[in-house]
């Protein structure tokens, strides 16, 4: 069992924001609606698989920046 | 030339490192980073090559030449078997470029790609993924010594050849970091990793049955 580890996604998702050129204070904003929009997403659910909270993570993501999204989707599938 | 360039392992960890590097750091900063990344792709490669040449010359000059011998057959036998390989299995099957290489040294490479602070940690991470690929690349840098050596025989000038050869695995490192100056993404550079996935295997499959069925063919290959 994993523990979600939200700081983490967070400063993830803001690293992978400013790489793509998003500004600081906007990706703030959306990637911290996106958690936890994701979080009442997976609330009512008793076993979270990390391909959930990735599948409600990109989802919500989707609705701001598609770019973002997608390299969140795809970040373990590059090598 | 044609499957150095192709070889993803390299051009998949510097994609990875430009995007991190640019997340972290000012463009300048990304910039330089990736470029010891470079140096370090282009120094193991010319250090690996050179070893093999320095190798077959070796034996070259020992007089070891059976034309037509049994380590011509293992090499060309091994290089089909690489073109196999890498048509069926040099991505794991699913989206994505995931490549048929153990999931712990993966995690490790990304881990590293992501943590990258300084320029010799870029550079020690280019000698790494270079590395990584030496199973694809080694069969190669035998055959190619074995040629450069047959051809300097007959005073071509082989230094050109080699040089090329080396400098082959930075095309596509060269062309990744155009794109990320050129204002593109990591979702980009993924999205065309996928597009062409098949037509990577396609070529680099081709290639090594290409030079396979070249070796038995005309058994220039001198061993």
């Amino acid at each position: 069992m994993k523990e979600f580890n939200e700081a983490e996604i967070k400063k993830d998702l803001k690293i992978d924001a400013h790489a793509l050129g998003i500004p600081i204070g906007a990706a703030e904003i959306f990637i911290d609606r996106t958690l936890k929009d994701a979080k009442k997403t997976l609330k009512n659910k008793s076993i979270i698989t990390e391909k959930d909270l990735e599948r409600a993570i990109t989802k919500e993501l989707k609705k701001y920046h598609a770019d973002l999204a997608y390299v969140y989707q795809n970040r373990d599938t590059i090598i | 030339m044609l499957i150095l360039a192709f070889l993803q392992l390299a051009p998949g960890v510097f994609a990875l490192t430009y995007h991190y590097a640019l997340g972290k750091y000012s463009k300048n900063k990304a910039s330089s980073l990736t470029l010891f990344f470079i140096i370090g792709v282009e120094v193991i490669s010319t250090c690996l090559f050179l070893s093999t040449f320095f190798l077959i010359s070796i034996i070259f000059f020992a007089g070891f030449k059976p034309e037509t011998s049994v380590t011509t057959w293992i090499l060309a036998g091994i290089l089909i078997a690489l073109g196999f390989l890498a048509f069926f299995h040099y991505f794991r099957p699913g989206s994505g470029t995931k490549l048929f290489i153990p999931a712990k040294y993966t995690k490790g490479l990304k881990y590293s790609a992501k943590t990258i602070k300084t320029k010799s940690d870029a550079f020690v991470l280019g000698v790494l993924s270079s590395v990584s690929e030496f199973v694809y690349t080694f069969p190669l840098f035998i055959v190619v010594s074995a040629e450069i050596m047959y051809l300097g025989l007959q005073d071509i000038p082989v230094n050109i050849f080699a040089l090329l050869f080396v400098l082959a695995p930075l095309l596509p490192l060269f062309v990744i970091h155009y794109k990320f100056q050129a204002g593109y993404s990591l979702a980009d550079i993924i999205k065309s990793r996928n597009k062409n996935k098949f037509f990577t295997r396609f070529i680099l499959g081709l290639n090594y049955l290409i030079i396979a069925i070249i070796i038995l063919c005309f058994r220039t290959i001198i061993l």
